[in-house]
């Protein structure tokens, strides 16, 4: 530790005893260190009075509200525990991945932005969830596509959920690119809310309760699977 | 009514100390509250690799901390050169604004802003949110003398922005 340091550390308290009383003379007999601690000392107290008012001042309802949603809080190991209906939650996923796909077959014509693609039988995402998928963290501000959870499948590919405008889904890796597993429209009337991210629709967490081998990812493991191109 | 269970109990008891730190962290309020919101869910769906008997305050801090660096680097990323006016921290609704702000304060807030954000959080962790060096070494994941040498550069430059007072 160099004499600043020790400085500091000593105004701070944090400084054992013997260095601290060896601080603290050295400190007493120079005018210079003593208008120093004033100084930073002054300073302390500005930034706790800029800041304390914040920590007094009343919580925004929707910061409280963040806490309190039932559909919010997924508990997963107690989705994974009640397996009961696993065959029914996959039927209802099929069912809904091939309504959608028929909805965005019929909708618009193949090649534009339609964020799913079928191949081979099976459907990958595309344009905007594709590259959502790819290139975007969960703590990404809101655009077009918000990620929910990324974690493992039991087979050891990595998944992540997702939420496009009107449908959210499950989506993992399969040959270097992003099938989709589920995709479950939003209920009426919630079709351009963002905010139903917050509570992940039922049918997508029991899938993701079904699938998922371990924990969620955290920021920092998200991040390094980025890395690793996701695999 | 739904009561919070013990979890969610004391992360709503540590939600104004961590809107604080966010806008320790955030040069805009409404970032700030938004980085607030994205903790708490980030918290609760991490529920499970909360250790009980561990501190929630510095897990929660580091959750924060995290989230913020990745916001940080990806609005970088997008706006190089847009430098945040002083003037821009009235914008919204800031909790701030209720406070009679002193000429003193308003420039501790704008010096903050100032601070490169690797001195802003060990400044706002230590100074303001009064962690120990120890602590903060831990949730940073930096060794001691890292956190120690980052804070006496950032209380410097702060007060050599503040000016005398």
């Amino acid at each position: 530790m160099n004499d600043d340091d020790k400085f500091f550390a000593w105004l701070d308290g944090e400084l054992a005893p013997p260095e601290a009383a060896e601080m603290e003379a050295k400190v007493a007999a120079d005018p210079k260190l003593q208008r120093l601690a004033e100084q930073h000392r002054a300073l302390g107290a500005q930034l706790r009075g800029t800041f304390d008012p914040i920590a007094a001042a009343p919580v925004p309802e929707r910061l409280q509200a963040a806490l309190r949603p039932p559909a919010q809080v997924i508990d997963f190991a107690a989705a994974k525990r009640a397996r009961s209906m696993p065959a029914l939650a996959q039927w209802t996923a099929m069912a809904a991945t091939l309504a959608i796909g028929i909805f965005v077959g019929t909708r618009a014509p193949q090649g534009t932005d339609t964020p799913v693609e079928a191949q081979g039988g099976k459907l990958y995402a595309a344009a905007a969830v594709n590259q959502a998928l790819d290139s975007q963290l969960a703590s990404a501000p809101a655009g077009d596509v918000r990620i929910g959870l990324t974690y493992r499948d039991q087979a050891g590919e990595i998944c992540r959920t997702f939420t496009a405008r009107a449908a959210s889904g499950l989506a993992c890796r399969s040959g270097g690119r992003w099938q989709m597993k589920g995709l479950f429209a939003a209920p009426e009337g919630q079709g351009t809310s963002y905010r139903m991210a917050a509570g992940m629709d039922p049918n997508l967490a029991a899938l993701v309760g079904s699938t998922m081998a371990g924990e969620p990812f955290d920021a920092a493991a998200e991040t390094a699977a980025k890395a690793k191109d996701w695999k | 009514m739904n009561p919070l269970s013990p979890f969610e109990d004391q992360l709503a008891s540590l939600l104004p100390r961590l809107r604080r730190f966010a806008h320790g962290l955030s040069r805009d309020p409404a970032d700030a509250d938004d980085l607030t919101q994205a903790t708490i869910e980030r918290a609760l769906r991490s529920k499970a690799q909360w250790e009980p008997g561990t501190r929630l305050d510095s897990w929660c801090y580091r959750i924060m901390r995290n989230l913020w660096i990745d916001t940080a680097r990806s609005r970088s990323r997008k706006a190089v050169h847009e430098a945040p006016e002083e003037e821009g921290l009235n914008v919204g609704e800031d909790p701030r604004e209720a406070i009679e702000a002193t000429v003193d304060l308003k420039r501790v807030m704008a010096a903050m802003t100032r601070l490169p954000d690797e001195q802003r959080d060990v400044v706002a962790l230590i100074l303001v949110e009064g962690f120990g060096y120890r602590e903060v070494s831990e949730m940073l994941g930096l060794p001691i003398g890292t956190v120690s040498s980052r804070l006496v550069r950032g209380r410097t430059a702060l007060l050599a922005m503040v000016g005398e007072s």
